[in-house]
């Protein structure tokens, strides 16, 4: 029975020695991280760090719950020998950290009340349950049961009614305008409303010899046509460009050439 | 003066020939700030640039054909930089499926009696105007978000208007010719972007009618 006893005792203190190392480690690298590589951290790796913690504070908990684990409570740990001399197999145990077993490390080391301010606290958590009574526990427990389910299923289920408001409202305001693209477009490419400030079109009156600054839009565009028409030497009479206000400031390019319509002249000869 | 075709001759001899690839759009003042959260969440990470410059189209009439542009610009905010002076080729009539619009481009800086060089030679200033903004850089990829104004008397850049409501945004690689896969990354940018902007190909001599 003690053979027992003392067997579920050690393998419940080896077990909860391991949990214990990979929290440490846990905290460890945690640690680390957030003092070496801050700059980097995003806070979805630091929650998975929280989670990680969490978790395995969780299995700690549940091993100590568990019925195999003997109750610890009724072991007693009593210091036999406390030196203020150093103790190199203690220090290589913990890694440095307890380097000598002695009057000062005990009270913290094998403490088991908790602290004072923590006992008032829990103190007052079970006067305040107590003056709850069980009936209206129960009554709270539900209500915060209620409140998440309401608040998981609002955030899983109905995304698309959500994302249609969003819609509506984003199509109410357009963030550009067609119209004002091309007139920008315009502007950069050829000078569409910038120059002279007026807008290409009407007649500019031009004198001629009047320095640098000279009838932006319709210049352009009477050039390309005038290319183009210069062709139409057979139809006669100059066409629209020559219209715009060509005060001789350059030789026209266009030639007219007027000949009275007769069958050899016929551009489209059979 | 028809610009000579940009596949069989170099425009100087053994420099490499610099194709610009653009898409353009152009986004409202109030959705200003909400462009420029995302550009700066999508782009390099580097301090947010503004710029002022003017820029000055000079024309140069031939006898016959379009006359050849040259597009001057200096800034407004560090006076003391070199002109930059520019020369934009037609548009390359390729296949359909480039998503950018292509032309030929030729970069020079230019010291600041540039102004008087041209007129000396028989350019004339056709149009001028103000351009300032925000420019944003990833990889080769350079945004340029910029508000245009017309200038009201001629040589006075304090006394400008706004041309209109919006800001152009502007979306170029300098490549050299060739290479095809830039315009799919410039597209695949442009998606991120919408619906905020949509940035297309525009071709400019549509644009004239």
């Amino acid at each position: 029975m003690q053979q027992r006893e003392e067997k579920q005792l050690e393998a419940a203190v080896e077990s909860l020695i391991s949990r214990v190392a990979h929290v440490k480690n846990a905290l460890h690298s945690f640690i680390y991280k957030l003092e070496n590589e801050y700059e980097r951290l995003t806070w979805p790796s630091v929650l998975d760090n929280f989670a990680l913690l969490s978790g395995q504070l969780n299995t700690i908990n549940k091993l100590l719950k568990n019925e195999k684990t003997p109750s610890f409570r009724n072991q007693v740990i009593i210091p036999l020998l406390l030196s203020p001399d150093r103790d190199e197999d203690l220090a290589k145990l913990t890694e440095q950290r307890v380097p000598v077993f002695s009057h000062e490390i005990v009270p913290d080391y094998l403490r088991t009340k908790p602290d004072p301010e923590v006992e008032e606290q829990e103190k007052q958590l079970s006067v305040e349950a107590a003056r709850i009574g069980p009936d209206g526990a129960q009554k709270h427990i539900q209500t915060l049961n209620k409140l998440c389910s309401n608040l998981l299923e609002k955030l899983n289920n109905p995304r698309d009614d959500r994302d249609s408001e969003s819609a509506a409202i984003r199509q109410n305001k357009p963030s550009f305008n067609p119209a004002d693209t091309n007139a920008l477009v315009g502007a950069v490419a050829f000078g569409k409303g910038l120059s002279k400030c007026r807008p290409p079109g009407t007649v500019a009156p031009g004198h001629p010899g009047q320095g640098p600054m000279m009838s932006g839009g319709p210049t352009l565009q009477q050039v390309t046509i005038g290319g183009g028409s210069s062709q139409q030497a057979g139809m006669g009479g100059p066409v629209a460009p020559q219209q715009q206000g060509q005060p001789g400031k350059m030789p026209s390019s266009i030639k007219t050439n007027i000949k009275s319509a007769s069958g050899s002249m016929h551009p489209y000869n059979r | 003066m028809e610009a000579p075709p940009v596949t069989s001759m170099p425009v100087t001899g053994g420099a490499i020939n610099m194709m610009e690839y653009l898409l353009q759009g152009s986004v409202l003042d109030q959705a200003l700030e909400s462009l420029l959260h995302r550009l700066r969440g999508l782009c390099d990470n580097m301090d947010p640039e503004t710029f002022t410059d003017h820029e000055l189209v000079y024309l140069l009439k031939g006898q016959q054909g379009n006359p050849f542009i040259l597009r001057a610009r200096r800034s407004l905010s560090h006076p003391t930089s070199p002109w930059h002076l520019r020369y934009l080729g037609q548009p390359e009539v390729g296949d359909k499926s480039r998503h950018a619009l292509v032309r030929n481009c030729v970069d020079v800086a230019a010291s600041h009696s540039l102004p008087e060089f041209l007129n000396e030679m028989g350019f004339r200033m056709d149009h001028e105007f103000v351009a300032n903004g925000h420019i944003f850089r990833k990889g080769v990829m350079k945004i340029v978000v910029s508000k245009l104004s017309r200038i009201l008397v001629p040589g006075n850049t304090e006394n400008t208007e706004r041309l209109s409501l919006s800001y152009l945004v502007e979306l170029s690689v300098l490549a050299p010719a060739g290479q095809d896969t830039v315009s799919e990354d410039m597209r695949s940018f442009a998606e991120q972007l919408k619906p905020l902007v949509h940035l297309e190909k525009i071709d400019p001599s549509k644009q004239r009618h």
